[in-house]
């Protein structure tokens, strides 16, 4: 998993963290396991992603591959970005 | 040591600390941290030297920030959590008030949604007063313009048991068994109109530092003080250009004082009478107003969180402004000189006095 921008300093500096992981989900809790710092900045007290983050695999959006149930295959690079926004 | 005063002003685009020489006569300007997060508040614990920033920020959520070494760095505390079961999700944190003296690991957070969170560990982690949130009225409170917040937190000076909040749009709720239980505290007394039960869009209510029992409050359109005893708001504004605003201060020591910055209702800045402080020296009988060294007819604005005064004497008052300045008295407002400029727009400021 690559982290950009922001999510770099909430994780302590961490640029990236190499996983096992088949979806989205797993990868996003492996990443929490790497660096609980993590875990309030991503998902609210219910659980839910917050809004304004981003995921790729690859090129590609998971919003548009399932999102966290979005599948992962070997080699393949999540990027962790915050969405534009803010003004 | 010679007591000296730290400014925390909070902004829309990060949190700047003006550090003040020991006459106050000049500031040394840091920041901004946490940028461009939107701070909406920041405070002193005077107990422990603990400063906490209020953070709210679209990238990863709001959050609480605590800094035990004077703001040098800051470490994320958990965040204030809604329970399961809610559709209410943590958006905000609106003020940060540090307990009673009396309870020295004590921290109170308003948040938005409007709810009341505890913290008896310093400000590292938050619980919700339940309490509050079961109040039945609860269904009635509404979002003001800037949203639906808990914002005021106003503890006795005596009884750390006794405490009143103040939601936009909900009231004040007051306690005096230290949270267990709470009333609607909303009669008032002279206003030009009652209204029902919550719809009071509270502004800003102070409780006085030593003098048990003393309240100060700005509500939308109204003014009000309290005396100990008292168990209805006296609504009084004689000298006021106008009822409407946000910034209040009261007096560290005298407790028959205080100060505020009227805007007009609609336009919401100072307009047309010119940005001034107002002050009441009779317990808001009558008001007399502070301008010497501000800009004549300036139509500025200060919000919510945008004034606040150190503990020395003479005192010193501070604000902030929608156009990025923060102005500063010596002498508890007698007049004025510009200490920053160009900041981005100042949300609050809160004088932290050092020993």
């Amino acid at each position: 998993m690559l982290l950009h921008g922001v999510y770099r300093g909430f994780a302590g500096g961490a640029r990236d963290v190499t996983l096992d992981a088949g979806t989205i989900r797993e990868a996003l809790d492996g990443l929490v396991r790497a660096h609980p710092s993590l875990s309030e900045r991503l998902r609210d007290e219910h659980g839910k992603l917050r809004p304004h983050l981003a995921l790729f695999i690859n090129q590609d959006d998971a919003r548009l591959l399932g999102w966290e149930d979005a599948p992962l295959r070997d080699g393949d690079i999540v990027h962790v970005i915050p969405a534009l926004s803010g003004g | 040591m010679a007591k000296k005063v730290t400014l925390l002003v909070g902004t829309k685009k990060g949190l700047y600390i003006l550090r003040g020489d020991s006459g106050r006569g000049s500031w040394a300007c840091e920041g901004p941290e946490f940028a461009p997060a939107e701070i909406h508040h920041a405070a002193y614990d005077p107990r422990d030297g603990s400063m906490f920033a209020a953070v709210n920020q679209t990238w990863g959520g709001s959050r609480i920030e605590v800094s035990r070494d004077m703001g040098k760095t800051w470490k994320t505390t958990k965040n204030p959590a809604f329970p399961e079961g809610t559709d209410r999700t943590f958006s905000k944190t609106w003020h940060i008030e540090p307990g009673h003296s009396k309870t020295p690991n004590v921290v109170w957070a308003g948040t938005e949604p409007a709810a009341l969170f505890k913290s008896e560990d310093r400000g590292e982690t938050w619980t919700i007063v339940k309490s509050l949130d079961d109040q039945p009225s609860r269904a009635k409170w509404v979002p003001g313009f800037g949203g639906m917040g808990l914002h005021s937190i106003a503890i006795d000076a005596t009884d750390p048991k006794k405490m009143m909040v103040g939601i936009s749009v909900g009231g004040v709720y007051r306690t005096e068994d230290g949270g267990t239980t709470w009333v609607q505290d909303n009669k008032v007394d002279g206003a030009p109109s009652e209204r029902p039960d919550v719809f009071y869009c509270i502004h800003k209510l102070l409780a006085h530092p030593v003098e048990s029992g003393v309240r100060f409050m700005r509500v939308h359109e109204e003014v009000y003080w309290r005396d100990p005893g008292e168990t209805t708001w006296r609504f009084s504004t004689p000298g006021l250009p106008t009822n409407f605003g946000f910034a209040a201060a009261i007096h560290p020591r005298d407790t028959q004082t205080a100060y505020c910055i009227p805007l007009d209702g609609m336009k919401r800045t100072a307009s047309p009478f010119g940005i001034g402080v107002y002050r009441t020296t009779d317990k808001g009988k009558s008001w007399d107003r502070l301008d010497k060294g501000l800009p004549e007819g300036a139509p500025m604005e200060s919000v919510r969180e945008g004034m606040h005064n150190d503990r020395l004497d003479p005192m010193g008052l501070y604000f902030g402004t929608a156009n990025g300045d923060v102005w500063a008295s010596r002498n508890e407002g007698e007049s004025w000189s510009r200490i920053a400029q160009y900041l981005p727009y100042v949300t609050s400021v809160h004088a932290a006095t050092i020993e």
